[in-house]
């Protein structure tokens, strides 16, 4: 394992039906306070490697190794006491509970902890005001982007060390992109956590990639630090993919 | 049938009253159906499990004085069963690649029905036993209420208060109100979801189990005394709505009325029909239920 490497992936082989890879023998690292970007073709298995990762797959072969600990196939719930946070594609949060219920409950895992908790709820205020206002709202009420905002904030309700963010602008109009971006920012700003980015907006996520990686039917094509690749550079490298 | 005023109101009285163990049955149905989203149809057995302690506990070990510790015991012995047999039968449903869930849960419960009542039948035999009640008429103004049908009821709305305090201010219920919503946020936010499933599925099969100990010493203990009342619990489920917590405690209400009035003012015999003509009423004019959402997944 290198040296300033938060998660080591090595390996790896998982899927959703038994026999059917859909990650084949793959191998990414993810550094401390680095955004590492994942890109590629739709179906490359950018958003089952981060699934197979956090445990909510089980991968068939390989190992995931986090902060030096083996994490392979581990459940959710041990992954997120460690320290690994998940910010799933869509709104990801309890449309029925007000926002402040949301965010006790990414505080499940030091549920015990009241001084804890009090001080997370003051953290992720200061880095999302607005939240604050709305915390007697229901999730449900919020727009488009304060929604994705709440699913992110939840999950800094823990100060992650690695925060797992699967397309965070999918679906959203062009405004709201710098509004998630600005978030993220912020997020890894307050944290120091190491970032593991999958993105099909590679034009937004590019500046912002410390290490990329480019997958193609589950496998790595190309990686490099991201001063390496320009939107020209990787634009060849998916036509390359999609055409074979 | 000679109307009065006495007589409509002991006749609402007594039908909210058993209204009320009627939603316990159903909210058990409704609960579980919520985090696990699958339908137990073994839930009339673990009311016949819960109506089978109670006779045990009773008859053998406590007297006809501690009837509530037996219902406790009942109560509790139901939920152990539950916590135990959920992971074995209902997690395979979500822990393994499985493309037909529901059918998959559906023929599980089902078998469980059946062996359930299977080995009642072999550990107790095909009789009707009845635990002892010495609880003496309950008089409701001039109304006379039969004693053990008024603490039934009473423990039941307790149960439901209970119920109501656990899942608005505790943690698990907090996180119980959060999976009904959303699976993959509860698992985002390190909640371990089948040890959720378990509680919540434990949870739901007790309330059958209370509602079973409660009754019976009016509707008796014998195999298969669940199956009449989970009839029932489902036709709530139908009126109130599938998932909604309101929707099984109105719909169970409005049932107890129903069949009471019915059978009073009607024709007694007819008692379970009324229920089933509300259920096609409902289904008329609203076929999500009451409070029922407007379609579920597959």
């Amino acid at each position: 394992m290198t040296a300033s490497a938060t998660l080591e992936v090595t390996d790896l082989n998982a899927g959703y039906v038994p026999g059917v890879d859909i990650l084949s023998h793959l191998s990414i690292t993810a550094a401390k306070n680095a955004v590492t970007l994942i890109i590629g073709p739709n179906g490359a298995g950018k958003s089952t490697l981060l699934r197979a990762i956090f445990g909510l797959l089980k991968p068939s072969t390989g190992r995931v190794v986090f902060d030096g600990k083996d994490v392979t196939g581990a459940n959710p719930s041990t992954l997120k006491a460690s320290g690994v946070s998940y910010v799933t594609q869509d709104i990801n949060s309890f449309p029925l509970l007000t926002v402040e219920e949301n965010l006790l409950m990414g505080a499940w895992v030091f549920r015990r902890d009241a001084p804890r908790i009090a001080r997370q709820f003051e953290q992720v205020y200061a880095m999302f005001p607005i939240l604050k206002e709305k915390r007697r709202d229901r999730a449900g009420s919020l727009s488009g982007g304060q929604g994705r905002m709440l699913s992110v904030a939840r999950e800094m309700m823990t100060s992650p060390s690695l925060l797992l963010i699967d397309e965070p602008t999918v679906g959203l109009a062009p405004n709201l992109v710098a509004q998630v971006y600005e978030t993220l920012a912020a997020a890894r700003a307050a944290t120091g956590a190491a970032v593991l980015l999958v993105e099909q907006n590679v034009e937004e996520a590019l500046p912002l990639a410390d290490h990329l990686y480019l997958l193609n039917l589950g496998q790595v094509k190309a990686h490099g630090p991201g001063r390496e690749f320009d939107n020209a550079r990787v634009r060849a490298l998916v036509q390359e993919c999609l055409l074979g | 049938m000679i109307f009065s005023t006495e007589l409509l109101i002991q006749t609402v009285i007594s039908g909210l009253m058993v209204g009320v163990l009627y939603a316990l049955m159903a909210l058990g149905i409704t609960f579980i159906y919520s985090i696990v989203k699958t339908i137990n149809w073994a839930m009339g057995e673990f009311y016949m499990i819960g109506s089978y302690i109670q006779f045990v506990a009773v008859h053998f070990l406590l007297g006809p004085r501690w009837w509530w510790l037996a219902a406790l015991i009942s109560m509790a012995g139901t939920f152990l069963i539950g916590l135990l047999l959920e992971p074995i039968l209902i997690k395979p449903m979500y822990s393994r690649p499985m493309q037909r869930r529901d059918d998959y849960a559906t023929v599980v419960t089902i078998a469980l029905l059946l062996l359930l009542r299977s080995l009642a039948v072999a550990l107790g035999g095909p009789y009707q036993y009845r635990p002892e009640s010495d609880l003496s008429v309950i008089w409701i103004g001039p109304l006379p209420q039969e004693g053990a049908r008024v603490a039934a009821s009473v423990c039941a709305l307790l149960a439901l208060a209970a119920f109501w305090i656990v899942i608005k201010k505790t943690w698990i219920g907090l996180a119980l109100r959060a999976a009904a919503q959303n699976r993959i946020a509860v698992q985002t936010s390190g909640v371990d979801v089948y040890r959720l499933d378990a509680v919540a599925f434990a949870i739901g099969v007790a309330l059958a189990g209370l509602a079973g100990a409660l009754l019976a010493p009016l509707f008796m203990v014998f195999p298969t005394n669940g199956a009449v009342t989970s009839v029932k619990g489902f036709e709530i489920i139908v009126i109130g709505g599938l998932g909604s917590i309101p929707g099984a405690l109105i719909g169970g209400l409005l049932l107890g009325l129903v069949e009471s009035l019915g059978a009073a003012f009607i024709s007694s015999p007819y008692q379970n029909v009324y229920g089933f003509l509300l259920v096609i009423l409902i289904l008329i004019v609203k076929p999500n239920g009451l409070f029922g959402e407007r379609g579920r997944e597959a």
